[in-house]
């Protein structure tokens, strides 16, 4: 049962991501369609006509998915709670979390059943069924249940909750209507109102967002310190990226022609759109952490930040495979082996045997010649885009190194270096998703590889790279990793965090090399090997003792 | 738990691979005081137990355990709530030993979070 409410945790960070991405384009949507696509003069009637109808649809799209969202956070709230605190479903209808979602649900039921309707007061109905949607989503943040300054905080979490649906959750519906408004005048049209209003949503986010972080946070101390805080820092950073990309079009918008800017426009919104629901990803992962200022006794300290992450050789040696702690199955050697004799203790303390010593020697050894690798795939990567090695394109096949690498030093209780045999630890969760990976891997090197060398392969397929390499980040960001201590839990996130953010900034800086204009790619294709190369470096740099 | 594998290594695939691997830890309530302290030493047979937390939980749909050193486990029912982040309760009939309280909250944010005190009776 305990499992369960483990379990759970995790779910519970997918559905409320889900929900914040739903009631993010609702809200967007319900916006656009009523201010910003609102009609006028200026544009054909036709064309905007045509926008709104197709707002409407992913508007239907997007809260039918929060119908099904609110459903499994229902069913699965409800089951692990009657199954934990043995009570029954009438016990549970009552609890605020029900009472909330239910809320939620209907609202945006009723919300998808009424956009495809036609009618006098549409409108007004469907933007008070997302205010209520708004609302019941706040009663399940973190203001809802703090003890002080209550009412000040739900109020900030509704204006932060909203400019952010109003400015991401509407950037997908300007994506849309640029691209089925048909004509320049409408397209500029629509690009001009949504520029104003991302401003105006952009300093309240700011600015209720800096609000929020003073209440939960409280001190840079926290900031640095705990897992929540180095979450809020990962946050900002991609809110600076996508204001940058923001700020790109704002000038653009301003300087230079219709036909010149909608084009790049396009680009730049979907790299924006990605990155935007990256940020609605971490918020939720931040919605299931304790905030930092509760973690009075396990905030980590500057001395402790310095002693784990103080640059230091790379280790370059492994210890046996046979003196891991995986070769002793069956008995518990955590923290200590059955020798109980503690021979070595982390930087936060912890105690270390000579088996579990090994077993972090293996894992940094893992880590550091896995940095080896990104560093020279980084390289190989600048190499090619100077343009005078041509043979370095091939750097996809150090993928292949990294599936070897994988499939060998995974598992080390496995074959080929354990005694369980390949074929009967299969069943093992935990082994088939290594293997998983190792051939996810090799097919992915095998297949950039061809993108590489024939660059004509459609224009599809060379975007599942860099789409890939952005969603793999954004799940690396929202998953906890699972240490019992909090401050080995922040130091974790510490070295984790960076690598997380610049694999998102890669993928979709990879992303606009390749949708951009040719002229445009230059500063796009620098940057994702150069974010590689300090991937790796961070991978070379990483501890655990 | 295991990390043989970098997390980030290639950061798009592995990212996926990891966030199945891990255990995860959920704490979103968090135990900020309480009677008695952890690992603290109280005089039995009788003993009020009082629970402090950062966020205000919803006692009626929380849970307390009592583990003994005998193995044994109780139920303990929760008082009315003073104040919306306080559970208290009372256990009777404590011999010596070490004890184990675990607790389970549901937040009103709808967070289940879950966690022990380890004290011992003299």
């Amino acid at each position: 049962m305990l499992k369960l409410v483990d379990i759970f945790g995790y779910l519970s960070v997918l559905l409320r991501a889900g929900t914040l991405v739903g009631q993010s384009f609702l809200l967007g949507g319900v916006l656009f369609l009523f201010w910003i696509a609102r009609p006028s003069k200026e544009v054909s009637a036709d064309a905007l006509g045509r926008v709104q109808s197709s707002t409407l649809r992913m508007f239907r799209i997007a809260a039918i998915g929060l119908v099904i969202v609110q459903l499994l956070y229902l069913y699965v709230n409800s089951a692990v709670l009657m199954a934990t605190a043995e009570i029954g479903l009438r016990d549970v209808v009552g609890a605020n979390f029900f009472l909330a979602g239910s809320v939620m649900l209907a609202a945006s039921l009723l919300a998808a059943l009424i956009a495809g309707s036609q009618g006098r007061y549409v409108p007004h109905c469907l933007s008070l069924l997302v205010v209520i949607v708004l609302a019941a989503s706040v009663m399940t943040n973190h203001a809802a249940a703090r003890v002080d300054g209550r009412a000040w905080l739900i109020f900030l979490t509704v204006l932060h909750e909203a400019s952010t649906g109003f400015w991401i959750g509407g950037l997908p519906f300007l994506l849309l209507g640029l691209y089925v408004a048909g004509d320049r005048p409408t397209q500029w049209y629509l690009t001009q109102r949504f520029s104003r209003l991302a401003l105006v949503s952009v300093a309240v986010l700011v600015l209720s967002g800096v609000g929020m972080s003073l209440a939960y946070v409280g001190s840079w101390h926290s900031l640095v310190g705990t897992s929540y805080g180095v979450m809020l820092i990962a946050k900002a950073a991609m809110l600076a990226a996508m204001l940058a990309l923001g700020g790109i079009n704002f000038l653009m918008l301003r300087k230079y022609s219709p036909t010149d800017v909608v084009p790049r426009l396009r680009r730049l919104v979907e790299a924006e759109v990605g990155i935007g629901i990256t940020i609605v990803l971490a918020a939720a992962s931040l919605t299931s952490q304790p905030p930092a200022v509760d973690l009075v006794n396990d905030t980590v300290g500057p001395s402790h930040i310095w002693a784990r992450f103080k640059p230091e050789l790379p280790r370059l040696r492994s210890p046996e495979a046979s003196a891991l702690s995986t070769r002793l199955p069956g008995q518990v050697v955590s923290p200590l082996d059955p020798s109980r004799q503690v021979i070595a203790y982390t930087s936060e303390g912890a105690p270390l045997s000579l088996r579990t010593l090994n077993d972090r020697k293996w894992s940094e050894y893992n880590h550091h010649w896995m940095g080896l690798i990104v560093i020279a795939m980084g390289i190989l990567a600048v190499l090619a885009r100077t343009g005078h090695a041509k043979w370095a394109e091939n750097w996809p096949l150090l993928m292949i190194g990294i599936a070897i690498f994988i499939f060998l030093r995974g598992d080390p209780e496995c074959w080929p270096l354990g005694p369980k045999s390949f074929w009967t630890t299969w069943a093992d969760p935990e082994i088939f998703q290594h293997r998983a990976a190792a051939l996810l891997c090799l097919a992915f090197a095998v297949f950039e590889l061809r993108v590489r060398r024939n660059p004509s392969q459609g224009r599809i397929l060379p975007l599942i790279f860099p789409l890939l390499c952005a969603v793999g980040a954004a799940l690396l960001l929202t998953h906890s990793h699972g240490n019992a201590n909090l401050r080995e839990e922040a130091l974790t996130e510490l070295s984790h965090t960076p690598m997380a953010v610049l694999g998102v900034i890669a993928g979709w800086s990879r992303w606009l090399e390749l949708r951009l204009p040719p002229e445009d790619r230059t500063i796009p294709s620098w940057i994702w090997p150069l974010c590689f190369v300090v991937i790796g470096a961070g991978l070379l740099n990483y501890r655990e003792i | 738990m295991r990390r043989n594998v970098p997390a980030p290594g290639i950061f798009l695939l592995l990212a996926i691979l990891i966030t199945g691997i891990s255990q995860p830890l959920w704490a979103h309530a968090i135990l900020m005081q309480s009677k008695p302290a952890a690992n603290s030493t109280v005089k039995g047979p009788d003993l009020p137990i009082w629970l402090k937390f950062n966020v205000r939980v919803d006692g009626s749909r929380s849970r307390l355990q009592l583990n003994g050193p005998d193995g044994s486990a109780v139920s303990l029912e929760a008082t009315k709530q003073t104040a919306p982040n306080i559970l208290e309760s009372r256990a009777t009939g404590l011999k010596a030993g070490a004890y184990k309280l675990h607790w389970q909250v549901l937040a009103s944010d709808g967070h289940i979070s879950r966690g022990e005190v380890d004290f011992t009776v003299n």
